[in-house]
């Protein structure tokens, strides 16, 4: 770790990240895998479709808890828009599509992040809900399973795109991310340019944890 | 493809059931324990080793009740919801338009029962998967008819090329009269199982207008496809942007430590 890199996020925030985005991508293609006759042979790796029946269910228990403690741990920060700020962002799309000279500042997560949140909050408590059911069609009237499997359907053809606009802008789509979510330290250049907000509000607040600095002692306080 | 027919003319069933049980026979389907409730019809449902079973029911009638009786059974649609959401392709057309079941592929995750119109498959917990009629493949590409039709006594049940059945049912309900009518041709593409009815489908317990259920027509031809495009278009769009745009770069130089980030 260099001197003078800030501390984004604490372990636990990238335990329960890393455990939704394995489950979640082990669910994209384990589901694949039934959808779609020339992805079988996903089956065929796992020793049958019927083991990757499995592998799917009990993988979506997985991600269920993992969801469970996203949500718990995201929703005050990430769940709620903060207006007019928010708004202004939208309108300038972040900077992502056109040059806007003057990006707004925006706090810990961008409405780009927030909107990404939300989906997966929303379509994955959908997701949930539909395949736990879809689990035990028979104890369930076969209009409303029906029902559920086309929701599944509808989250996955909302949640795989996402994936994969996620995947971008947390690598090359964005350099300096990723390592939010790996080492936890971002750059201070980083910082500024992403969430300038709140960089200034950890400053004020004097809750910025620079390494090398007046080293706090753990990197993982939680 | 010379595609065939069962046809099922209520009017000369008596309910003997012989039909049900030449399906056990062939199929080896050993019968299960049952219990009277006060009916002829028994076992009181499909199951997944009954694959055909007559329906009794009775029906007020003026001054009189009627008993009538219904050969139930898979159809054999041609668009057969059960094949278009089976994700293992353990249901399938074969070459004489029924559908099967390749048991082996099946994966017990019971789809195709939630989707038929018909309410047909069954699902055995003791093998995990799930069972229907077959309309005798084995039988047909050996040129017998269906062990159903072979054994019917009355010729209730009669088997034969698609044009030729159709023709019989016609002229059948013709001939009936009255509320007669010919059940199976005129919907989900047509029906491998093609009833002359009396009386009107509802009171056979048949819907009167079965289709591929909306819901799976939506996940299976529009979500399924639109999944795979959208994710394609994101993944170009990404590359697009990339290339034209740029990534989002911090401001260079306004900091001691470089970009130790990436």
């Amino acid at each position: 770790m260099k001197k003078g890199l800030i501390k984004a996020t604490d372990a636990f925030e990238r335990i329960v990240h890393w455990n939704l985005a394995i489950s979640c991508l082990i669910l994209c293609i384990t589901g694949l895998g039934m959808m779609f006759h020339s992805f079988n042979f996903i089956g065929t790796l796992m020793g049958g479709l019927k083991s990757l029946k499995y592998v799917h269910n009990f993988t979506g228990l997985w991600f269920l808890v993992s969801l469970y403690f996203a949500i718990r741990m995201w929703w005050k920060e990430a769940g709620v828009f903060s207006m007019p700020e928010d708004l202004e962002w939208i309108k300038v799309a972040g900077g992502y599509l056109w040059h806007v000279d003057k990006v707004p500042e925006v706090g810990k997560y961008n409405p780009g992040q927030k909107m990404f949140f939300l989906a997966v909050a929303i379509f994955g408590s959908l997701m949930v809900v539909t395949g736990l059911i879809m689990w035990f069609p028979l104890l369930f009237p076969p209009g409303l399973v029906r029902l559920m499997y086309m929701l599944h359907a509808l989250g996955f053809a909302v949640i795989f795109p996402f994936f994969f606009v996620h995947l971008y802008l947390g690598t090359i789509g964005s350099p300096g991310s990723l390592s939010a979510m790996t080492t936890g330290w971002v750059t201070r250049a980083w910082l500024k340019k992403q969430h300038g907000k709140w960089l200034k509000e950890m400053e004020e607040k004097g809750e910025l944890v620079v390494f090398g600095e007046e080293e706090k002692g753990s990197t993982s306080h939680h | 493809m010379t595609e065939y027919i069962k046809l099922i003319d209520v009017s000369k069933c008596t309910g003997c059931r012989g039909c049900q049980l030449a399906c056990k026979q062939w199929n080896g389907l050993p019968a299960k324990q049952t219990v009277n409730y006060g009916t002829y019809q028994n076992p009181p449902d499909l199951q997944a080793n009954t694959w055909t079973l007559i329906r009794f029911s009775e029906i007020a009638d003026k001054d009189r009740v009627k008993w009538i009786f219904r050969k139930d059974g898979c159809m054999h649609c041609t668009d057969a919801a059960c094949v278009k959401v089976c994700p293992s392709g353990a249901l399938y057309h074969t070459d004489v338009g029924t559908v099967a079941v390749n048991t082996e592929k099946c994966i017990g995750c019971k789809e195709c029962i939630s989707a038929c119109p018909f309410d047909i498959p069954r699902y055995d917990k003791a093998t995990d998967k799930i069972y229907k009629c077959d309309l005798c493949y084995s039988r047909i590409k050996a040129d017998l008819i269906p062990a159903c039709a072979k054994a019917c006594p009355t010729g209730a049940v009669t088997f034969g090329e698609k044009q030729v059945m159709l023709k019989k049912a016609h002229a059948r309900a013709k001939e009936l009269g009255g509320e007669a009518s010919v059940y199976g041709d005129k919907f989900v593409g047509g029906t491998h199982v093609v009833y002359v009815l009396e009386e009107k489908p509802r009171v056979y317990g048949l819907p009167s207008k079965p289709s591929v259920p909306a819901t799976i027509v939506i996940w299976k031809d529009i979500l399924k496809p639109l999944s795979l495009i959208a994710a394609g278009g994101v993944i170009a769009g990404s590359l697009l942007h990339y290339i034209i745009h740029g990534p989002k770069l911090p401001d260079e130089n306004n900091d001691k430590v470089g970009k130790g980030g990436e």
